[in-house]
């Protein structure tokens, strides 16, 4: 079943907060990492709930309040969230304070907002919305099980669904992943460099909602036609079958893709299959890279979903996210990510 | 008393994040919940663990929580009493 974006709300190292401008500037991150470039959320949220809010509760439910006011929608039928690691600065400073503690007491609060589902419910909160609620934290397919969800829940009769994905870059948990040597520095935000790859990734964060209605409406962004995933395919042949097999049971040849948005995320041994795949399947297509944006993360995914409903719109593509330039409109957009063994695609087109 | 009610007063706002209000817009007899500085449920179990944390009170009836938790002026009583004892 076919559902039209009519709102979409990004938070990410980028300046996307602000719908009337489509990257106008790209942010330069240096370092190994691209933290979110945050708005003032005194509009938002009453002074008195923010207090309780760590940085990706703020960052999210932001996200979230955006997209709704983009979308003009004021009942939801559902909000479905995606997140890799959940809540991990709450959880951190909640197991810091179990260990450093002598008392048998805690204080309950990050615990309370370390949960996973702590963003999804604060929506739920704020928006009064009693309507299923399910976040999904499935590594790499969290945001895509997300808009599974989304999708199955339209088939079962709900109009406005708020879907997106959230993740969070905290002190600990990257600390301890820098150790591991995954990451890199960001010398060269480029994005031919991203094309060349170097040896680890530039960890990244953000949050990108969408309301999803399956009703059409003026000025809606585009349409998400289908979405699937691949788990740990064995090959890149197995790819490009998985690929055109999901193009065909949408009745889209190949030829009607007009750009591809591509997953690469400067890692060269992780991305030899995505640049293989570019090669075989995508020779006349514009490919796009998002990654040298917003970073490398488990929802990385959603970040490109907002970028596509931004180019079906505008029906333009920004100089600064093209890799190839075939100079096609974008019509029908391929969003074709990896993290890990984690594969998945998404079909969106014009309205 | 007066010493220990400001102390209350400094770590009631430290351990609830109230930084929207100004402390001294809060007086020690106004309440703490409603219509007062409007706190919750959330912040009723962390004045319980700031009791038992910073004071060593355990409170023994969960009944009299809406009485001892009123004021900045009646948990400031209840810990003079209980400390006492």
């Amino acid at each position: 079943m076919e559902l039209y974006i009519k709102g979409i709300g990004c938070i990410s190292p980028q300046l996307t907060y602000d719908n009337s401008v489509f990257l106008p500037e790209i942010k330069k991150h240096s370092g190994n990492r691209m933290m979110c470039i945050e708005p003032d959320y005194a509009p938002y949220f009453e002074a008195g709930s923010l207090r309780r809010m760590s940085r990706v509760v703020k960052f999210s439910a932001g996200a979230a309040l955006i997209a709704l006011k983009d979308s003009g929608v004021t009942q939801l039928d559902a909000i479905t969230t995606g997140t890799g690691y959940g809540l991990l600065e709450n959880s951190e400073k909640f197991l810091k304070s179990m260990a450093e503690s002598t008392g048998p007491v805690l204080s309950p609060t990050s615990f309370i907002q370390s949960t996973h589902n702590t963003v999804g419910a604060t929506i739920a909160l704020i928006t009064g919305c009693n309507a299923h609620n399910n976040t999904f934290s499935h590594k790499g397919f969290s945001f895509e099980s997300a808009l599974i969800d989304t999708r199955l829940l339209a088939v079962e009769g709900a109009t406005n669904v708020l879907v997106g994905a959230h993740d969070e870059i905290s002190e600990k948990t990257f600390a301890l992943m820098e150790k591991l040597h995954v990451f890199r520095n960001n010398e060269d935000a480029e994005i031919k460099a991203y094309e060349k790859g170097g040896n680890g990734v530039v960890a990244g964060e953000g949050a990108a909602f969408f309301i999803l209605s399956a009703t059409k409406g003026e000025g809606d962004y585009g349409i998400l036609v289908d979405n699937a995933i691949f788990y740990n395919p064995e090959s890149t042949i197995e790819v490009k079958e998985l690929i055109e097999e999901f193009l065909e049971r949408n009745k889209v040849g190949l030829e009607n893709i007009d750009v591809v948005i591509s997953g690469i995320n400067g890692d060269a041994k992780s991305d030899i299959l995505s640049h293989e795949i570019n090669h075989l399947l995508f020779a006349h297509q514009t490919i796009v890279l998002f990654k040298h944006l917003c970073g490398e993360y488990m929802t990385a995914s959603s970040f490109g979903f907002w970028l596509a409903a931004k180019m079906l719109i505008a029906q333009q593509i920004p100089e600064s996210v093209i890799l190839k330039n075939r100079h096609r409109r974008p019509g029908y957009i391929l969003l074709y990510n990896v993290f890990q063994n984690d594969h998945s695609v998404m079909l969106l087109k014009a309205c | 008393m007066d010493e220990l009610m400001a102390t209350l007063k400094k770590e009631i706002f430290e351990q609830l994040n109230l930084h929207h209000v100004k402390p001294e817009d809060i007086g020690y007899d106004q309440p703490l919940f409603g219509e007062g500085l409007g706190l919750d449920s959330i912040d009723a179990l962390e004045l319980i663990v700031l009791l038992q944390q910073k004071y060593g009170i355990k409170l023994a009836n969960p009944a009299e929580g809406p009485k001892i938790f009123y004021s900045i002026k009646t948990m400031a009583e209840y810990i003079t009493d209980h400390k006492k004892q």
